[in-house]
Order: structure tokens, then sequence, then C-alpha cells
């Protein structure tokens, strides 16, 4: 989909941007991202079975925090953005209402990395519901962390160790 | 279960399978006359069927396209108590051994010369690659990994420069044992962490028993010279390894809430995409 090149392009931009403060470039890359990914439907895969156990107030308050965890991790690669280009690669359909954007990461030398956009269709637009990198679901990965915490400390324990992580990235990100 | 009881109940109908249990019977009476004997090799030979079968009758459905959301499955742990004990036995110990080291010697072998001993090992193990692409009867990728290792350790002095890629576009083909015998149908078995190697899982280890013994030193040399020999040469291979990926689990551990459960889901998820890699290639 065209706004997903859009987007990964402007979000380029604006890292490659390195003149600019760092909070004016996190605003803008937060700007970018927030209407092409869909942290409701990731949040809810992120969790599986166990979104099904959640109260409506627990659920809204996971999708808040998990949505502000993904924009500071997206954001924190800003610092170790150092002019890798993307290369698009064409669309791999992947069934009614459902498409894969193929891209690469080309760094000098090394083997670029492959990095595919997955979406859906919301009634017009497409948003992003996971990503992979080298094969690796990004949001199925969280999934099995989440899980592990869940049922080894339970859900209040997952939301203190996200709130943790969140904030370490946003400390990371400088204020 | 009713699907294990079905590929039995289907199993058991192919001719193969009436065969397998003609040859298992006539070997057991070679192999001893008593009648136990014949039936425990049956039994064996029955449960390998049972197996192998699965691999036959791959038209399992594809999962539905879209995100799985809370009808994902997730997949056990049955050995989590060992491994959650392993797993940060290898943690301290890449901590406190294995990077300082691979630092030290970052610091004093330039990023080329690392790449070459990289390359180097990548030469000499080029027997299990080669091999399993021959058992899953990818010849051109076989006849491929015998050519690079001829191009790379003349041109490529040694094997210290992948020159069979470079020159002649002849791309490396990975392979391993885990691998062919995921080709052939067998499942991963549990997820396995060991101490010093890290994840794996039951394919994998016998994948790799499998692999080990393909390298020929001990085969010609006594037990004294090859033992230490491999021991040494499995240590510089990892520190040379992590010296060109020096900060290979800070960018995990950055954005992970559960480290172990990232690590985990990781390797299998690899594990999967290149299964899926060399099946459909």
């Amino acid at each position: 989909m065209a706004v997903t090149q859009t987007m990964v392009n402007h979000a380029l931009q604006i890292m490659a941007d390195k003149n600019a403060p760092v909070q004016q470039r996190r605003r803008q890359l937060r700007e970018a991202i927030e209407n092409e990914f869909d942290f409701s439907e990731m949040s809810r895969s992120a969790l599986g079975y166990h979104w099904r156990a959640l109260s409506p107030n627990q659920r809204s308050q996971f999708t808040q925090l998990f949505t502000a965890f993904i924009e500071d991790a997206y954001l924190s690669k800003i610092q170790d953005y150092s002019g890798q280009q993307v290369q698009f690669q064409g669309q791999t359909p992947l069934g009614q209402g459902y498409t894969q954007i193929n891209t690469a990461i080309v760094q000098g030398s090394k083997s670029p990395i492959s990095v595919n956009y997955l979406l859906l269709q919301k009634d017009t637009t497409w948003k992003i519901y996971d990503v992979t990198v080298d094969a690796i679901s990004i949001i199925a990965n969280y999934r099995n962390q989440f899980n592990r915490v869940i049922n080894e400390k339970g859900f209040g324990q997952l939301m203190a160790d996200l709130q943790a992580k969140q904030q370490e990235l946003a400390s990371l990100l400088g204020s | 279960m009713s699907r294990f009881l079905k590929t039995c109940v289907w199993g058991m109908t192919q001719p193969w399978f009436r065969a397998n249990i003609a040859v298992s019977i006539d070997f057991g009476r070679l192999m001893a006359g008593g009648k136990l004997v014949k039936t425990i090799f049956a039994a064996l030979l029955f449960a390998l069927t049972v197996t192998v079968a699965p691999a036959f009758c791959a038209d399992l459905p594809a999962p539905p396209p879209g995100p799985p959301g809370e009808y994902a499955q997730s997949y056990g742990d049955p050995l989590a108590p060992f491994n959650e004990k392993m797993f940060w036995f290898n943690l301290k110990l890449d901590k406190y051994v294995l990077h300082p080291v691979a630092s030290g010697y970052a610091f004093v072998l330039p990023k080329p010369a690392r790449e070459s001993v990289g390359n180097f090992f990548n030469n000499v193990n080029f027997i299990p690659r080669a091999a399993n692409n021959l058992f899953q009867l990818k010849m051109a990728n076989a006849g491929g990994e015998v050519a690079r290792f001829g191009i790379n350790s003349t041109l490529g002095a040694g094997g210290l420069f992948d020159v069979a890629d470079s020159w002649f576009g002849l791309k490396q083909h990975n392979d391993d044992f885990g691998l062919t015998l995921g080709h052939y149908g067998v499942g991963s078995g549990a997820y396995i962490v060991w101490p010093f190697l890290g994840p794996s899982t039951v394919r994998d280890t016998v994948g790799y028993a499998a692999d080990s013994a393909m390298w020929p030193l001990p085969y010609f040399v006594p037990w004294y010279v090859s033992l230490p020999t491999g021991a040494g040469k499995a240590v510089v291979e990892a520190v040379n390894y992590r010296s060109l990926h020096l900060n290979l689990f800070e960018e995990v551990d950055r954005y992970a809430i559960d480290l172990y459960g990232a690590v985990q889901d990781g390797y299998m998820q690899r594990r999967a995409a290149r299964l899926k890699d060399i099946n459909s290639d």
C-alpha cells in the first residue's frame, strides 16, 4: 500500500534529519506512524487468549500502555539509524482484506535485513497489524513473552513490567 | 489425539506399512530367533512408521490470513524449569566470560581479519551443509557447497576469503540435519536450552549430534588430539562470532519484557521460517 511506503519514507527522512532537535523529531515520527498502525488489533493479538479474561477497563489500559511502548520502541530506533536504505520489494497478498508489504533494509556490505509489514483493511484504509523482522513476527514474539509473564506472575505484573520498560525506553529518548 | 489415531489407521492401510512389517519380522528373525525380539522389533518399526507417516500426508490446512488475535496458539515448554536455569547460566557465562573476551579480541584484531576467521570456519564446516542439501535432494546446492569449498580453499587462501561468492556468485546454502529431519516431517519436539550451546529443540539436538559426527578429524587422529582440537575450535569459533555481533543480546534485551520468552520465540520462529524456506525452494 502506498500509504505504508509514504510512512516509511517519511519516517526515514525524520530519522536522517540529525540537525533537528530530538523532541521535534519524536513528535513528527509519532504523528507519522500513529495513523498507520492498528494498535488495538496489535494489543489484542499480543495477549492471545488472555484477552478474553480481561475486563473492558483492563483491555483499554493495556492497549494504551502497549501503544506507548511500541511507539517508544520505534522512536528509539532514531539513535541506531545511520543512513540505512529501505528497498520496497512489492506486495504479497494474504487473502481478502490482508496483505504483506516486503522491504529490505540495506546496510552496506552486510546482508540486508528483511522487514515485512502485515496490513489489514479497515473500511477503506489499510493498517499495519504486525511487522516481521528477519521472518520473526514481532507481535507473536511479544505474545510468547506476555503469556509467560501472565501465567507465572499475573496480569498486574505484566502491566508493571511493561510500564517499567516503556519508561526506560522513554528516558533513553531524552525528554 | 483423533488426528494421531487417524494417521495410524491411514498408515496401516499403506503398502509400505505392510512391507515394513514383513521386513521387520524377517530382520527380527535374522537377528535372533526368539519371538519376543521379533515382537519388539516389529513394534519399534511400527512406532517409526506412524511417526514418519504424517510426513506423507502433509496437506494440513494453511492457517487463515490476518492476525490470529485472541485465538493464537502458544507452544508448551515442558522443560521450562531446566531451560530457565540453563538460560540464565548461559547469559552469565556470556556476560562475564564470552562478551569480555570477545571485546578484547575485537580490540586487538581488526574487523576484516575477524571476518576472515569467520570465513575460515564457514569453509571448514562445509561437510554438513553439503551433506544435508544432498539429503534433501537439493543437488545444485550440495554441488555448490563442494565447489565453494574447492574454490575458497585454493583461490580464497585456505578459506579466509569467500571468493566463491564475490567472484563466482556461488552463494552459501546453510543447512543442517535438524532441517533435514524437519523436511521429512519430523516435528520440532520440546524446546531445550543447553548449557554453552544455547537454544535448541529435541529435533535440532539430534540434528546437531548428527552434524557434529560429520566433523572428520576424530576419524583420522586419536581422541587425545581430536578432543582438544575440537574444543579449541568451538571456543575460537564462539569468540570470533560474538566479536562480530557484540550487541547481539543488548539489542534484544532493550525491547524484551521477558528475555527468556523473547529468545525462545525468536528461535522457534526462526527455525520454522528456515524450514519453510528450504521446503519451498
